[in-house]
């Protein structure tokens, strides 16, 4: 029989080496370093968070405001040097929190730029705040050899683990369904879309293929956590996770993703080769630091805290992606209780809509450009999404009440198409989303999903 | 610790694949063998047979225009400016079969709108003659040059032909007058003619750009087709007709205001986008939807967008020119087009982009 108490223990309590977890610091640092600085040439701060006139928020987050110019690209710097600091280990605590903190401030100024994998560094970066990923190889240890350790609790490596188990195989229970699995949907619309790339672009025009990338994704989605989890499969699951990622970085338009998948999951190798890739480092900087064996020490106290902590944050990862089952309807055509899941490349779904504001008083109509108020990404991801569009009726109701219109009565005409299902009414034409709140509840003005075929 | 793992695991997927099998309501593709498409192919036809020659013609209305000027500007007297008015009114309508394509030589020098931005700035033309000065960089005066300050220019100074011959003629500004009318034709005639070069050059790259990216031509393509629809219907028939102020009309707001010849252009401008979307006679949007099978509720997505093309334009050609006049007298039919032509768009940005996999945004962000 399972017993918990063992498997607590065994997870949280027997001392392995460090050097797991010093490699990850650097690999997280260094792509971090790399993700960020990709951000800034881009001018995406300017796109993303300086243009806009209107930011949609996060429910709860209405107060995260954009700092002025100065200030967002000052964000930006600390984010750069916050990365550098976490490879190599300088103040790491104060840079990891500053690196936590600025990072997931960003994300939480507007849902248009929400991506999965901003959720994953976010969540990262929070779980690296409770290792001592600094006390051994780092800057930290040259300032203080005091700190160093080289031996550290098993939970301090083993979290990351976890972490990674569960966004793998949550983002491969999110394809098991009938549109990913049986229609082939949306690699079918997808794939053909990239029929122009060397050698293979033919391939990808035929429909077989698509349903061999859905049923290979779902399953390498499924098991690539547990193969790399078990010593005999890690290395061809290691190579099957740079053939799957750099493929869909290949195909699919997704930044950075792929790399940082990569890099972070080099935390399943064993401390014997993540020794060897150390002691690769410390030759090539010349670098001499040979540090006593010596183990991490953690008051009754502070240990208590931290398990706790984990402990909840880890129930809290398991029930997040199955709070859609609240919700009525189709999860991919309402997206209530979508984000936060590890749902993963599942849809092909545009929109437009079309806003119109009325004067209770004189009973005459205004149709809203977009444009004027809003940046083409965020309208084009607000046209699919309920709660922006809300949202954006709020921000229209406020601006025609200081145009003198009193009670202006907010209606949005939407259309969107998922999965090649064709455009169709998404949001209750006649309801003034002045009126509707946000909330945590089901919003009863999207219209069903319902196949017009039957 | 790995046995519960693996049997809460193995429950856990036998759940979820029972879930999974109840057949959700997404509609299932058809299941054609392939869906090649020959997008290079689309690119040349369009490039070759559609693109090019449009620019050509354009280039060729606006020397033409430019003659009929110089013409006018020698001896200004009533025939000369029929002349040049037809002229005028040959570079507008061929614009139309220009505007859309605003990528590659045409957005590097910002044509679109330093060619049509409109209505007129009447107050900015007038400053700039009475000063003598012009200055086509300022931004301020993007309204007061191009295709709609001619069109003041050529209709709108005088109530009647010979009242705006004696704007040449007799008028203090005369002079000033026709040296503004002559550099704004000289203007249209370099961009023209900086394009149309622009493509001997632009088009191979045109061509091999074959992906469906933002980047692509096939991405820009439709990004520019939705984008110049979206003209077409906000400022040449809604914002005149008041559908974005409470009500309010701005009949001055139309298109070619002064030459009054706003749905002849309009009717133009969604013909040419129409052939477009078709290819003209070779491989067009059409024939790419149909190979990848795309669906609009129990039909083909093609037929749906040739259908409502048809109805747009059966709307349109109820209108009457002047617009400016329908729009005052019978707005109630404007508006009907409108809804017409508003039902398009959803079909072409949100339908078609999606059923061919391209990112229908201007700017550049990664997905996930």
């Amino acid at each position: 029989m399972f017993n918990a108490n063992v498997g607590f223990n065994h997870f949280f309590k027997p001392l392995k080496h460090i050097a797991p977890l010093v490699v990850l610091r650097i690999a997280f640092g260094f792509i971090m370093l790399v993700s960020v600085v990709r951000f800034i040439l881009k001018g995406w701060i300017n796109a993303f968070y300086i243009k806009p006139l209107f930011h949609f928020t996060f429910y709860g987050f209405d107060w995260v405001k954009p700092l002025e110019v100065a200030g967002m690209y000052a964000l930006f710097a600390v984010l750069v040097i916050a990365s550098i600091m976490v490879t190599i280990g300088l103040f790491y605590r104060v840079a990891i929190v500053a690196f936590f903190i600025c990072f997931t401030y960003v994300e939480l100024l507007d849902k248009t730029t929400y991506l999965n994998h901003y959720y994953f560094i976010s969540v990262m970066a929070f779980l690296m705040i409770w290792v001592p990923a600094h006390r051994y190889f780092s800057a930290d240890v040259i300032r203080k050899p005091g700190l160093a350790v080289t031996k550290i609790p098993a939970w301090a490596i083993n979290i990351f683990k976890l972490q990674l188990v569960l966004v793998y195989f949550f983002a491969g229970v999110s394809k098991l369904n009938y549109d990913w699995l049986i229609a082939a949907m949306p690699l079918k619309i997808w794939l053909p879309a990239n029929s122009n790339l060397p050698i293979i672009g033919q391939l990808l025009t035929l429909s077989w293929v698509a349903y061999v990338f859905s049923w290979f994704g779902a399953l390498f989605d499924l098991f690539i956590g547990f193969l790399l989890l078990s010593s005999r499969y890690r290395k061809p699951a290691y190579v099957l996770v740079i053939i799957f990622h750099l493929a869909t970085g290949w195909f699919f338009k997704i930044g950075m993703f792929p790399y940082i998948m990569i890099f972070v999951t080099i935390i399943f190798f064993s401390e014997n080769t993540h020794i060897r890739v150390i002691d690769f480092l410390k030759r090539l900087l010349l670098l001499r630091q040979n540090a006593p064996p010596r183990t991490y020490y953690l008051s009754p106290v502070k240990q208590k805290i931290i398990y706790t902590l984990l402990a909840l944050y880890f129930i809290v990862q398991l029930l997040l992606p199955f709070r859609y089952l609240f919700y009525p309807g189709k999860l991919y055509w309402t997206e209530e209780g979508y984000r936060f899941s590890w749902r993963v490349m599942l849809m092909e779904k545009g929109g437009t809509v079309f806003f119109h504001v009325k004067d209770p008083e004189t009973g005459r109509r205004s149709e809203i450009i977009n444009s004027q108020y809003l940046t083409n990404f965020q309208e084009t991801q607000m046209a699919t999404q309920p709660d922006m569009i809300l949202q954006f009726a709020h921000f229209l109701a406020g601006e025609y009440q200081k145009k003198g219109i009193k009670n202006p009565i907010i209606t949005a005409e939407s259309y969107v198409t998922l999965n090649g299902s064709g455009s169709r009414l998404y949001i209750d034409s006649t309801v003034n989303l002045a009126a509707e709140k946000e909330t945590f509840g089901h919003k009863k003005w999207i219209l069903p999903f319902h196949d017009k075929d039957k | 610790m790995c046995k519960f793992i693996s049997t809460a695991f193995l429950a856990f997927t036998a759940f979820v694949l029972i879930q999974s099998c109840k057949k959700s309501d997404v509609w299932n593709s058809g299941d054609k063998a392939s869906s090649a498409f020959d997008r290079t192919a689309m690119l040349t036809n369009i490039s070759t047979n559609i693109i090019i020659p449009a620019y050509s013609s354009f280039q060729a209305s606006a020397v033409n225009l430019d003659a009929a000027v110089s013409a006018f500007n020698t001896v200004p007297n009533s025939a000369n400016l029929t002349t040049l008015q037809t002229a005028f009114q040959a570079v507008y309508k061929q614009w139309q079969a220009t505007s859309v394509f605003e990528f590659g030589p045409a957005a590097q020098i910002q044509l679109r709108v330093n060619t049509n931005t409109y209505p007129a700035d009447i107050n900015q033309i007038n400053s700039n003659i009475t000063s003598g000065t012009y200055n086509p960089g300022l931004l301020s005066n993007l309204a007061a040059k191009g295709l709609p300050a001619l069109d003041y220019l050529l209709f709108g100074v005088g109530a009647d032909n010979n009242a705006i011959v004696a704007q040449y003629t007799t008028d203090a500004n005369a002079a000033n007058r026709k040296t503004y009318l002559a550099a704004l034709s000289a203007e249209l005639n370099t961009n023209a003619t900086t394009v149309l070069n622009g493509w001997a050059t632009y088009k191979s790259t045109f061509i091999n750009a074959n992906g469906t990216d933002v980047g692509s031509s096939v991405g820009l393509l439709t990004n520019q087709l939705v984008y110049d629809y979206e003209i077409l219907k906000n400022f040449e028939i809604g914002i005149p007709a008041g559908t974005q102020s409470m009500g309010t009309t701005y009949p001055q707001k139309v298109q070619a205001y002064y030459s009054k010849m706003s749905v002849q252009l309009a009717l133009l401008h969604i013909q040419v986008l129409q052939n477009i979307y078709k290819g003209g006679s070779g491989l067009g949007f059409d024939d790419y939807l149909t190979t990848v099978n795309a669906k609009y509720n129990s039909g083909s997505l093609n037929d749906a967008i040739n259908n409502q093309f048809a109805a747009a334009i059966a709307k349109l050609q109820l209108l009457t020119d002047p617009l400016s006049a329908n729009i005052q007298n019978n707005n109630t039919a404007v508006l009907a087009a409108y809804t017409e032509l508003q039902k398009l768009t959803v079909l072409l940005k949100t339908d078609m982009t999606s059923s061919l996999g391209i990112l229908i945004t201007y700017g550049d962000n990664d997905g996930d």
